[in-house]
């Protein structure tokens, strides 16, 4: 055998693969398969590699077993074995059951992670882009300082997965099948009776009741199907039925909480209307008291569902939501011991205030709010405003003229009354202002063209990329200085090649295409300028050690 | 920014400005300057309510004599609060700019379950019950009582208002509901009485309707407003109802059993106090033959706003003898009472005018028009001799007042319908007089003829000519606006045909047809798949909704809809409605997704506002009739066709295509909100129908959208989502602190698309 050192879990004979008899092996790590009669594996996974496995339905001839693996292709055996291969695929089924999730947990985490960071940074799957993909520089080294660093700056928003809530549909789910005599089936699943438990927890509580002691399992759900509780639109209370109780308490439910009323002031539709006419007033009359018990049937079996739906979609939404109450309580209860907070008209105002704020905003019509700038903090305004400009006996305005003179402007524009009726038509304020724009008539000359409106989108999107690669690449550069220990002293040399490859494969071609395109400034200047400087320095400190060498 | 309007230097708390709202402010500014009524139609969600605000305020500022006051009527509690933070967002606007320190003093007013602060009567929860309790502790017979006996429970508020408060003026400023009911526990003050009393010297006063509609309300409040003052009435779509309501009166047998009763304990209070204290009843008898000189003189020098219900002539006469003393008025009234349990003992449908009734009551029980016409005055008068305090308990007798002298009055504009059962129930008696208000002119008449502007306004008032014919006025100004957009955020559609050709329509014939049932629900299902949150659905009532759902049930459509979205549905009880709102609202905003099925009229469709993703598609399923069969709407379509020359037609589809705009109108509650529009019913293509929708849907539905079938629909909705859900502008994604629950949702989609987005740039 190929791998005796491997701990055998179990064996299984006589298991066809591809029309082949041969024997299925698990083992600590792999599930390999071998034909009858020769020593190596033909088929060999590692279970990391597995995402899940199948079987084929009970009722089937064949008894066989799949398993899909992460690339999406699945490898099929069959138990041929006739007196036990159902036994042998359940003894299969058990083993890889417990042993894949272990494998699962440990799949390359850091890969996983490593994908969420390119997905949802756009930027920085360019980068990869430019550099890893184009070979500029390995993976290793594009990663080397990124994971450490976002692991532990920001690890709890995804250190902790989301809750899974539940499907609404999940008693549509469990559709009856007839079975041919006169009955019907449930499939019920795990997942299924989960859903129930979490969304009804008066189920829950029943069925800790009363199984196993009383009823068994099987009795218990054949119960619930067939109780007036399942088909709440049946008006049929029997007494006897267990969960009649249950109705009474969801019943209870419903009522605490249509009388805890609603938090948001906006949907109070109690407290909506301001007066209400008094009674005998108006001309839709109130209904009368004794409509109510001469409902038909069919009349409060309709209000049932309806009260039936919100219920059932008002418990769905509460399931999924519970984990995350029992934070909520603790914050309240830890409010609550300032004294004030008892009094539930003390929080009241706020949630309204905030609502109404935000009924009331209209945010396209706001300035929008620029990012913030760091101000530029100058110890002496002179010098930043006149340079180091030589002393001349000219004439010219001190800053304290200018500074006169713009306060003087301010305060005749504070106290500027507009003559309002007797105002420019709006078409010629609207052509002075046109005059005034950039390009207009009368501001022809000063302003340059902007450098954005010469250069096609396309060309500046390629240099954005470029700076940005060349910028991962120089800091990669100007972080090995100080050079002081050996491995430093590597990654210098590598990035010095890293960069002339950078600027050989990528940068020469764009300045290219740049000359074909007959685009006249000089946009990759500025660029190798940055490689010259790195180039420079990396030449003075090969220079400096080839001394200290010597 | 400040803005000048036709010489008038107006101040705008925003940066920019839509196209619309400068036009909106210049007609409004017509309408004041030619002191006149103006009718304007702007589509909700573009800052209405700030430009009416800006410029009435500027125009207040600038022109301080002509119009010392602005009164602004709105629905619901909720956007009176909002009214008023958005004039507070205004003056604080106003205190940057100028410097000043603001002058002006606006407060908003509310019945007193929202401004009590008496800590007994605030927890009642109905608002009668705290009207009631509120009588009965600051009726000034029992305030009296208190020096006699100093055990009496009085309200502490009410007296330190009373003793103080009248004195020193409200301090200049805003105040919304809680501020003032903050200001009123600070200085111990009553904030319903302080409230009632500083309108009368505010700037701007913000209340519902019914204070200056209902005259029974009117006349207790807003009796003393200032002429010069412009009135406002905001989502005034339906205001027709409003007066029509306020006028209208129902007796039952309850009624009258009731009104029995308060005759008897009148009588014995009478017996009472005629042993201890006749010189009071003497008092009475004197004032009464001196007349109602004093509301008279009142009303000619322009004091007061008018009471429909106390027409002008009587207050030139003295109240006749034969009702003047009480225990005659009282032999009057039992009269009256034999003689309307007669008539509500008929077993089959009486309708008659007016006139009619009257020449029956004299030939029947002998009682004359002009005794009737004093009616309501004298129960005032009467309840007021006797002090008696809780008013509530008196609602029954002062009802049958004032239907006496609301008969007697009009001739016209009222029709009396007796019917013995319920249609719905034909074997089980119970009879009803319904006397119904036919023109709701004659309820908001008094407010044009008292105030020099009065502006009707809403999102939905198409077709705009229609409003002044019912409410009998003629406006300066007319106008809709549409909707100036960068992008097309709505997008009508009609939806005419099932998948298998089947009409859809919700008229009566194919009402049950399961063909048509099918269709819808495909619809709703098909659509729960694409739309991304929350989808509203409304159903023409709530008789058809419960059909549908139950048949859809049965069908297995809703657990299919389940699968895609979570399923709530409005009830008829506000308590639960407002529940399964909330957890709708919940399920929009963690990403689940939900349905919410409502009806048409309902108080849903007239007071929630589905902002974003609280409603991304809203389908309407069949055109909102009213219920045709009933006998008062058939007599209030001829009124109209006699009076006014509207054709019925013409006015049921106006009345269905109003509350259908409302549905729909619902979703865009701004530029920056998108959603769809379906309209599932083939009526709506039609031109009669389409052509009264407001301007700014109508320019949306293209010639290609009016016949579409499911698929179609899919595929056109499909398309909108997808646009709509780049990123407009730069606009920031309403808020990333939502978490999804399930990351297939297309919520957390859609999000990260718009993150991502945010990081390239």
């Amino acid at each position: 055998m190929a791998s005796l050192s491997e701990e055998v879990l179990l064996v299984v004979k006589k298991v066809r693969q591809r029309k082949q008899d041969g024997t299925l092996y698990l083992m600590a790590e792999r599930i390999a398969w071998g034909p009858e009669g020769k020593d190596r594996f033909t088929v060999s996974h590692p279970y990391s590699d597995i995402r899940c496995q199948k079987i084929s339905p009970d009722g089937k001839a064949k008894v066989q077993l799949q398993l899909v693996l992460h690339t999406g292709e699945s490898t099929t055996f069959h138990f041929a074995n006739e007196s036990t291969a159902l036994k042998d695929r359940e003894a299969a089924k058990e083993l890889l059951q417990q042993l894949l999730p272990k494998f699962k947990k440990k799949a390359n985490k850091e890969l996983e992670e490593k994908n969420r960071m390119l997905q949802e940074d756009p930027v920085l799957f360019q980068l990869y882009k430019d550099l890893v993909v184009s070979q500029v520089i390995s993976a290793e080294e594009f990663w080397a300082n990124r994971l450490g660093g976002l692991n532990n700056s920001e690890p709890a928003p995804y250190s902790n997965k989301q809750e899974v809530g539940i499907s609404g549909a999940f008693l549509a789910d469990i559709r009856p099948q007839t079975d041919g005599c006169n009955g019907l089936r449930y499939n019920l699943t795990t997942d299924i009776i989960e859903s129930i438990f979490r969304t009804y927890p008066a189920v829950k509580q029943k069925y800790s009741e009363n199984v196993p002691h009383s009823l068994t399992e099987k009795e218990f759900w054949t119960r619930f199907f067939q109780s007036h509780y399942f088909h709440r639109d049946r008006i049929n209370t029997g007494t006897q039925d267990i969960f009649s109780e249950c109705a009474k308490q969801d019943e209870k439910g419903l009522m605490s909480l249509v009388n805890k009323g609603v938090k948001n002031p906006l949907v109070d539709l109690l407290s909506l209307e301001d007066k209400t006419l008094d009674e005998g007033y108006g001309l839709k009359q109130a209904l009368p008291s004794t409509s109510n018990t001469n409902k038909t049937v069919k009349e409060s079996s309709n209000a049932a569902i309806i009260k039936r739906f919100n219920h059932h979609s008002a418990m769905v939404l509460a399931a999924g939501s519970r984990k995350n109450e029992v934070p909520a309580d603790q914050a309240s209860e830890t409010s609550s011991t300032d004294g004030n907070s008892r009094d539930s008209d003390f929080f009241q105002p706020p949630v309204k205030k905030v609502k109404l704020q935000e009924a009331i905003e209209y945010e396209d019509l706001q300035r929008e709010s620029k990012q913030k700038t760091v101000a530029l903090n100058l110890k002496k305004s002179d010098r930043y405003a006149h340079g180091p400009v030589p002393l001349q006996s000219q004439k010219y305005t001190t800053s304290q003229d200018i500074i006169n003179a713009v306060n003087c402007i301010q305060q005749e524009m504070a106290h500027y009354k507009p003559n309002l009726t007797q105002v420019m038509s709006s078409t010629a304020a609207s052509s002075a202002i046109a005059a005034l724009s950039p390009g207009g008539v009368l501001m022809q000359g000063g302003a340059q063209q902007a450098i954005n409106q010469m250069v096609p989108s396309d060309i500046q999107g390629e240099l954005k990329h470029l700076y940005v690669a060349a910028g991962e690449l120089l800091r990669h550069f100007w972080s090995c200085f100080p050079v002081n220990t050996s491995f430093l002293e590597d990654k210098v040399i590598k990035m010095k090649s890293n960069l002339e490859r950078f600027q050989m494969t990528k940068l020469s071609p764009f300045k290219e295409k740049l000359q074909r395109q007959y685009l006249g400034t000089n946009l990759t200047g500025h660029l190798e300028e940055m490689l010259q400087t790195a180039y420079g320095k990396f030449h003075i400190w090969q220079t400096r050690r080839m001394m200290r060498k010597t | 920014m400040k803005l000048n309007i036709e010489g008038l230097l107006v101040y705008f708390p925003y940066d920019y400005i839509y196209p619309e709202q400068y036009s909106y402010m210049l007609e409004l500014k017509r309408t004041l300057d030619a002191k006149g009524h103006g009718v304007l139609e702007m589509p909700s969600g573009t800052g209405k309510t700030i430009s009416l605000l800006s410029l009435i305020v500027a125009y207040q500022k600038a022109f301080p004599l002509d119009v010392t006051k602005l009164i602004y009527c709105s629905r619901t509690v909720p956007e009176i609060e909002k009214v008023v933070e958005e004039l507070r967002k205004l003056m604080e606007f106003y205190a940057k700019e100028t410097g000043e320190v603001n002058n002006f003093l606006a407060l908003a007013l509310s019945s007193r379950k929202n401004l009590c602060i008496h800590p007994e009567v605030s927890s009642l929860r109905f608002g009668k019950e705290v009207d009631g309790k509120c009588h009965s502790l600051t009726a000034s017979y029992i305030r009296a009582q208190r020096h006699s006996n100093p055990d009496q429970p009085v309200c502490r508020f009410y007296e330190e208002f009373d003793a103080v408060g009248r004195q020193v003026p409200l301090p200049a400023g805003i105040y919304n509901l809680d501020d003032l009911k903050d200001f009123g526990r600070r200085k111990g003050w009553c904030p319903y009485y302080l409230a009632r009393y500083s309108i009368l010297h505010a700037n701007i006063v913000v209340y519902s309707y019914h204070y200056l509609l209902d005259p029974k309300i009117a006349d207790l409040v807003s009796k003393e407003l200032a002429k010069k003052s412009v009135v406002v009435f905001d989502e005034a779509h339906n205001i027709d109802n409003v007066c029509i309501d306020s006028m209208s009166v129902n007796i039952t047998r309850r009624t009258l059993d009731r009104c029995q009763g308060n005759v008897e304990t009148l009588q014995h209070t009478i017996q009472k106090i005629k042993d201890t204290d006749a010189a009071k009843l003497r008092e009475e008898y004197r004032r009464l033959v001196e007349g109602l000189k004093e509301a008279n003189i009142a009303r000619e020098t322009d004091v007061y706003l008018a009471n429909p219900v106390l027409p002008d002539e009587i207050l030139q006469e003295a109240v006749p003898g034969s009702i003047r003393t009480a225990e005659h008025f009282l032999g009057f009234l039992r009269r009256f009472l034999e003689y309307l349990k007669s008539r509500l003992r008929v077993h089959h449908v009486v309708q008659e005018s007016a006139p009619q009734f009257l020449k029956d009551i004299f030939e029947k029980v002998c009682i004359d028009r002009k005794p009737l016409r004093f009616c309501a005055e004298r129960l005032q008068s009467l309840l007021r001799t006797l002090e008696i305090a809780d008013i509530a308990d008196f609602s029954a007798v002062t009802l049958i007042a004032n239907f006496a002298t609301l008969v007697s009055t009009y001739s016209l504009g009222f029709t009396i319908i007796i019917e013995p059962f319920d249609d719905r129930t034909p074997t089980i008696a119970n009879p009803v007089l319904h006397f119904s208000c036919m023109d709701p002119s004659i309820a908001i008449k008094p407010v044009f003829q008292r105030f020099q502007s009065v502006v009707i306004t809403s999102g939905t008032l198409s077709p705009l000519d229609i409003y002044p014919k019912i409410l009998d006025f003629r406006p300066v100004t007319m106008a809709s606006f549409t909707m100036t957009l960068a992008r097309t955020c709505l997008c009508p559609l009609i939806v005419g045909r099932g998948n298998d050709q089947v009409a859809l329509s919700s008229k009566f014939e194919t009402r049950e047809d399961f063909a048509v049932i099918r269709n819808y629900g495909n619809l709703l299902l098909e659509m729960s798949a694409i739309v991304p949150d929350g989808i509203v659905a409304f159903f023409t009532s709530y008789v058809y909704m419960e059909n549908i759902v139950a048949s859809w049930y049965e069908q297995g459509i809703l657990e299919n809809i389940q699968r895609n979205k979570l399923i709530f549905i409005e009830t008829q009880d506000a308590a639960e409605t407002s529940m399964a709102l909330e957890k709708y609202q919940e399920a929009c905003e963690n990403g689940r997704g939900a349905i919410l099925l409502s009806v048409a009229r309902g108080k849903v469709s007239e007071g929630i506002d589905f902002v974003h993703h609280f409603g991304r598609a809203v389908i309407m399923f069949g055109v909102p009739y009213v219920y045709t069969q009933s006998r008062i709407l058939k007599a209030r379509l001829e009124y109209l066709r006699d009076q006014f020359q509207i054709r019925e037609n013409d006015f049921l589809t106006f009345d269905a295509m109003r509350h259908a705009a409302q549905c729909v109108g619902r979703a865009i509650r701004g530029k920056t909100d998108y959603g769809l529009m379906i309209f599932a019913d083939k009526r709506y293509a039609r031109a009669d129908k389409r052509g009264k929708l407001p301007r700014w849907i109508q320019e949306h539905i293209s010639d290609g959208s009016l016949n579409l079938t499911v698929d179609e629909t899919v595929q056109l909705s499909k398309h909108f989502l997808r646009q709509m859900a780049q990123p407009f502008r730069q606009v920031k994604p309403p808020d990333r602190r939502r978490v999804s629950l399930r990351a297939t949702s297309p919520r957390l989609l859609s999000l990260c698309r718009r993150t991502s987005w945010v990081c390239l740039c």
